[in-house]
């Protein structure tokens, strides 16, 4: 029973054997950074990031490797991600550009860049909003994308190719010589 | 990857959840145990409450059964009683008529 494994700080400690507290310290950043980057909200990503650990507890008996964590919590987090703004629609359409935006260390040129990035990126429809998430965020490749996102592998090629060429040019338009 | 493609990958680095997340999901999934364990309670008192009334209730059907029974057996003597009777008095009224 999962229950059992979730609890002290001394399971926590020990990284063997595998317990969902020992997951949910490894993996919480990549659930609520892909939640994150896709909502651009904290609080609504929070909330996401917490009901796929929950889900990840129910199953967590089955999910028998690391591998096939990550791979789960991939999947689970990208679709979720994607369900919470469809439900959400009309609150998120509006939230978009008024969210507050996290600090950013670095340069104050970068900072702006990432801050324009991540705009840019937030304007994207869902799913290849969420494809460039995956590949930038979590360095997949196209193949890897497709599986968790269940798209053809040519869908996800054409989204990169299509949100890339859309990018840049908006970048090129609006900083002119920043790249 | 071009020098673009590691800008996106420079915005879209991880970021960590609030301090308090990894507690409160933790919290999180000890309500849920709890209230899959209050529910899984629920429902074997709703199955042994439901295994019980069957119980009681093939059991009083059963009874209900024998009870029947006997009494259609009573009344069966009663009726075979009854013809027996009759029978010996139409007996003994033809016997009377045949003297007369």
């Amino acid at each position: 029973m999962p229950g059992q494994a979730v609890g002290t700080e001394s399971e926590v400690d020990n990284p063997e054997p595998r317990t969902f507290a020992s997951v949910l310290r490894a993996q919480q950043s990549m659930v609520f950074s892909i939640a994150y980057h896709f909502l651009r909200d904290r609080s609504a990503a929070e909330e996401v990031a917490q009901d796929v650990f929950l889900q990840l507890h129910r199953r967590f008996d089955e999910l028998k490797s690391d591998q096939h964590i990550s791979f789960w919590l991939r999947k689970v987090a990208s679709h979720r991600s994607i369900d919470y703004v469809r439900k959400q629609k009309s609150q998120a359409a509006v939230g978009l550009d008024s969210v507050p935006m996290p600090s950013v260390d670095g340069e104050p040129e970068d900072h702006f860049l990432n801050r324009r990035l991540q705009s840019l990126i937030g304007s994207l429809p869902e799913k290849p909003r969420m494809v460039m998430i995956l590949r930038y965020q979590e360095d997949l490749m196209p193949e890897e994308i497709a599986s968790v996102m269940e798209m053809p592998v040519r869908t996800v090629k054409s989204h990169l190719q299509r949100s890339l060429a859309m990018l840049r040019e908006k970048i090129d338009r609006s900083m002119g010589d920043v790249r | 990857m071009d020098d673009f493609e590691k800008q996106l990958k420079d915005a879209l680095t991880k970021k960590d959840p609030s301090p308090f997340f990894e507690a409160r999901v933790l919290g999180a999934v000890k309500r849920q145990a709890l209230e899959h364990r209050a529910s899984s309670r629920m429902w074997w008192a709703s199955a042994f409450a439901a295994v019980l009334l069957v119980i009681t209730g093939s059991a009083w059907q059963h009874e209900r059964t024998i009870r029947e029974e006997a009494a259609g057996k009573d009344a069966k003597a009663r009726l075979e009683l009854a013809l027996k009777i009759t029978s010996v008095k139409l007996q003994r009224i033809s016997r009377k008529v045949e003297g007369i």
